[in-house]
Order: C-alpha cells, then sequence, then structure tokens
C-alpha cells in the first residue's frame, strides 16, 4: 500500500514539475506586433518567433534611420542636404548612395517613367505640402528641364565614402522608391533575427515573409481602386508566401479643382499627372535577400503606372525573356474594369467577385 | 516486520493524496489541457506617435466618445454601427459595430474618410496627428486578409 501511495505521489510531483517547464508554445507562433508612423505612412509590422520582440523593436529603429537619412523634409537628412546644396557635393551615408544609384537604373530601364528628379514639379502640384494647386504651363516649362535624371550624380570614393551632387536648381525625392529599399532591409533583418515568419505593411508595400502561423499563404488584398476609403473593398486578394507586393495607384492621393481631379503619380514626360488607362499596378516578386527585389517592386509600381496597360506588359514580357533573376508579376486594374493578371499568379490570385471586375490571365 | 500502527494510513493521509492529485491534475489541465489561445475580447488601442495611448474595449465609447490631441489636430472617435445607407440608418449585412472617427481638423481628412472599423485588424490613420486607432484581439473572421497593398 505504502509502496502505491508512494508511486502515485511520485508520479502527481512530476505532472506538477512539467507545469514548470512553461506551456508548449510553438515559439513559430510567438507575436510581437508596432505601428510606426514614418516615411509619410502608416506602418504594421508583426514579426513570429522567439526573437520577435526584439525584431519588431530592431525593425522600428530601422525604419527610423532609414528616414532620419532619406526624407526630403527632415532637415539634416543626406537628401535634405543634398538637395540644399545648390550643386555643390556633398557628402552622403550608403543608403542614400545605394538609392541614388539604383534610381539611375530604374529610370533608365522605365525609359524615363520613374525618375526621382520630378521633385520640384510634384511640390509645384502641392503634394509635398498638402497645398494642392494647378501649376501654369509656364511654370512647367520652367521646372521640366530640372528634372533630368542624368545631373543626379551619386558616387562611390571608396567602401566607406560615398557623396552625390545635383545640377543647380534640382531636387530628388527618393519617396517612389524609400518604402521598397526598407522592406528589402526587414528582409535582411528577419534572416539576422531568425524570424520564421512575419507581415510587413510600409503604407502600399508589404512584406509577406514566410508563411502564415497555420502555414498557408498570407492573404493580401489587392484594394480596388473605384473603392479607396471603404476598408475589404478588393479587386482580389493575393496568396503569397515569401514575396514582395507593391501597389501604385492615381487613387492613393489626388485632389479636384475645377471639377477635374488630379492625382499625385506625375508623368516626367509632360509634367501633369500621367494620363494612364490604368488604376492601379501591383508588382509583386519573391522576397530574395540577394536580390533585393523590394525596391525593384516599388520603382516599377510607379514606372508601369505611368506606361499604362500595353506598355506595362510589354516590360514584363521583354524583362521575362531577358533574365530570370530579379522576376516580377503584375496585377493591373484597368479604367474600363478589367483586372489584368499575369500568368505567375495565375494560381495564387482570387478575384473578388463583388468588385465587378472581369479578370484576364496574360502570359 | 509490521508497521507502527502511528505509521498506518489513515484517512487524513488519504485526503492529502487527494488533495495533492487535485492540484498536480488542476495544474497541468491549466498548463497543457487548455492549450494557448492568442485572442481574447476585442480592444482598441491608440497609438499617438509611435507610442501606446489608450487601451479599451470599443463599446466604452458608446455614449462618451473620446478625443485625442496630437501634432496641433484633434480626432473625436466614437463607437457606432456599420450602416450599409448612412442615410436610411440601416445595418449593413454583417451588422458591426465598431469605431469611427466623427471629426477631425487635420488637412486630409483621411481618417473621417475611412469610416468605421469594425474588427480586429482594421485601423483608423491620420498622418497629420500622427495617430493610428488599430482594433486588436478577436479571433480574425474566416476569409480576413492579412494585409493590404493600395
Amino acid at each position: 500500500m505504502r509502496r502505491f501511495i508512494s508511486i502515485t505521489l511520485g508520479l502527481a510531483l512530476l505532472l506538477s514539475l512539467t507545469a514548470c517547464f512553461g506551456p508548449p508554445v510553438d515559439p513559430d507562433t510567438v507575436q510581437e506586433s508596432i505601428q510606426v508612423i514614418a516615411m509619410d505612412t502608416a506602418m504594421v509590422i508583426s514579426t513570429y518567433g522567439s526573437r520577435s520582440t526584439a525584431a519588431a523593436y530592431a525593425s522600428e529603429d530601422l525604419i527610423r534611420e532609414l528616414e532620419a537619412q532619406l526624407s526630403r523634409t527632415e532637415e539634416n537628412s543626406d537628401i535634405s542636404r543634398l538637395n540644399a546644396a545648390g550643386g555643390e557635393t556633398v557628402e552622403v551615408g550608403w543608403d542614400a548612395y545605394c538609392l541614388l544609384d539604383k534610381a539611375a537604373l530604374f529610370n533608365a530601364e522605365t525609359g524615363g517613367a520613374f525618375n526621382i528628379a520630378i521633385a520640384p514639379v510634384v511640390s509645384a502640384w502641392g503634394f509635398t505640402t498638402d497645398s494642392f494647386q494647378v501649376p501654369s504651363q509656364a511654370e512647367l516649362d520652367l521646372l521640366l528641364p530640372l528634372t533630368d535624371p542624368r545631373g543626379v550624380s551619386p558616387a562611390r570614393l571608396d567602401d566607406m565614402k560615398f557623396t552625390a551632387s545635383l545640377e543647380p536648381g534640382q531636387s530628388v525625392d527618393l519617396g517612389g522608391i524609400a518604402k521598397g529599399y526598407a522592406a528589402d532591409k526587414l528582409a535582411d533583418l528577419f534572416v539576422e533575427y531568425e524570424i520564421p515568419r512575419a507581415m510587413a505593411q510600409l503604407g502600399g508595400n508589404v512584406l509577406a515573409w514566410g508563411d502564415r502561423p497555420d502555414g498557408t499563404a498570407w492573404r493580401v488584398g489587392v484594394q480596388d481602386p473605384a473603392r479607396p476609403d471603404e476598408q475589404n473593398a478588393f479587386a482580389g486578394i493575393l496568396n503569397l508566401k515569401n514575396a514582395f507586393a507593391v501597389t501604385s495607384g492615381g487613387y492613393q492621393r489626388y485632389f479636384e479643382e475645377g471639377g477635374k481631379t488630379y492625382h499625385h503619380i506625375i508623368d516626367p514626360a509632360t509634367g501633369y499627372p500621367a494620363d494612364s488607362d490604368l488604376t492601379s499596378v501591383t508588382v509583386v516578386a519573391e522576397a530574395d535577400v540577394l536580390q533585393k527585389n523590394g525596391v525593384m517592386c516599388d520603382a516599377y509600381s510607379t514606372g508601369l503606372f505611368i506606361m499604362g496597360e500595353e506598355e506595362a506588359l510589354r516590360f514584363w514580357r521583354n524583362h521575362r525573356q531577358q533574365s530570370q533573376e530579379n522576376a516580377f508579376e503584375l496585377v493591373l486594374v484597368t479604367e474600363d474594369g478589367r483586372v489584368v493578371v499575369t500568368q505567375g499568379l495565375a494560381e495564387s490570385f482570387t478575384p473578388d467577385e463583388g468588385s465587378g471586375y472581369t479578370l484576364e490571365i496574360v502570359s | 516486520m509490521r508497521s507502527s500502527p502511528k505509521l498506518r494510513p489513515n484517512g487524513w493521509d488519504a485526503l492529502v493524496i487527494l488533495l495533492v492529485l487535485a492540484l498536480a491534475a488542476g495544474g497541468a489541465l491549466a498548463v497543457w489541457g487548455g492549450g494557448r489561445t492568442e485572442t481574447g475580447p476585442e480592444t482598441a488601442v491608440v497609438t499617438i506617435d509611435g507610442q501606446e495611448a489608450d487601451r479599451f474595449p470599443p463599446e466604452d465609447l458608446l455614449e462618451n466618445p473620446r478625443t485625442y490631441t496630437s501634432n496641433g489636430y484633434t480626432l473625436t472617435v466614437a463607437y457606432g454601427i456599420d450602416y450599409e445607407d448612412p442615410a436610411l440608418n440601416t445595418p449593413s449585412p454583417s451588422g458591426k459595430s465598431g469605431l469611427y472617427v466623427t471629426a477631425s481638423d487635420c488637412p486630409t481628412q483621411d481618417c473621417v474618410r475611412t469610416g468605421i472599423i469594425t474588427r480586429s485588424g482594421q485601423s483608423i490613420v491620420c498622418l497629420p496627428a500622427r495617430i493610428i486607432i488599430q482594433l486588436t484581439g478577436a479571433e480574425p473572421e474566416p476569409g480576413a486578409v492579412d494585409a493590404v497593398v493600395g
């Protein structure tokens, strides 16, 4: 009898002790979520895994550091100093150099559609200060020569020292690629902190890192451009694992004057809001830390919106034929009520039946 | 060898054994049996300039809207029903209630135009005031999206 009692109590003690080692929590499901207002947008970053809290705080620090260097409105940022230098050469950090260099590449690739030197014209429209106005043609004629991207000259003096200069009167705005660049840096950070899965929403940019805790793909809604102020109004849903997705559309920022709507994506060729037959462009690419596709998606979404449907699809086909690196796919929402999805997304895009759009898969 | 009568189990020993067993089973059930739940009652979290400024159940604002001031702008947040047609006060098919910004003196008015947020994960953002109002905590709806581009 005493042996039975001893064994029973021993087992009970063992059972109790197991609780000391904590609940059976899968470390990959531990979540931390932070919200940051930076780069003129609201950002929400949710990280999972045993180091999720440290990674979330490091993410916020990273974004704040990038904003301090790349913002056009922060007085002492590299870009503000460059814009205020009146044509003189200024020393800049690696991130500013890297983005100025990449911007030149994207400008060439998109035939000038993506252009960071469009900043003086964007300012003339009041989009940087929310003091919207339609500039006169005379003013635009004066400003357009200042948007020549060849005037932007980043230079690498050695591995630690970088400089940049502009032509007198020029200014640059990295708003079209800084969030994509931040997404690339977040992917590096997630690798460093061994984060198995995360969801980073940086304004119109999304980094869907890994998969959802239940093992399925992240569900990323593509906002319906016709219903910009409605939550849960989607053109469709992208099911993504380990991917960047970036959307540009005229509906994101605009003003009305004289019964006409003017949006914020300025065509460098005219100085006017792009007269696109698209209402939004979403660029999707693999979240590969070596290829740095986040910044590419950001630049292409703007450039391809300006190009319009036909030229954007030609650009996609040419890119696909020329190289397997930096492969990307598209979701185009057209003014005439179609959602055009490129072949690579055919399986992962679910159209929203209630949106009224006609789905087209193109190859 | 016979055991001493003092060492023989009696009624008190049985009671102690039962108590230890109950505590062990209860502790194990609490830790192992219930599992880990990541959800709870829906909660509104207000963040101002990156710092959490307020946290409350949305229904707390049913009769008492709250105001938040930051960066020179003031927002008023209230509790309401998601009306399909606000003019007719017809509840939407979802019949959901939630939070919305009733008034703001910010220049963009994006926070007011966002309308009502009714489920966990949704948020209202006022960039000029640097204020984010987000619903968190509740069980996500089946089919809900994790993020939105655009």
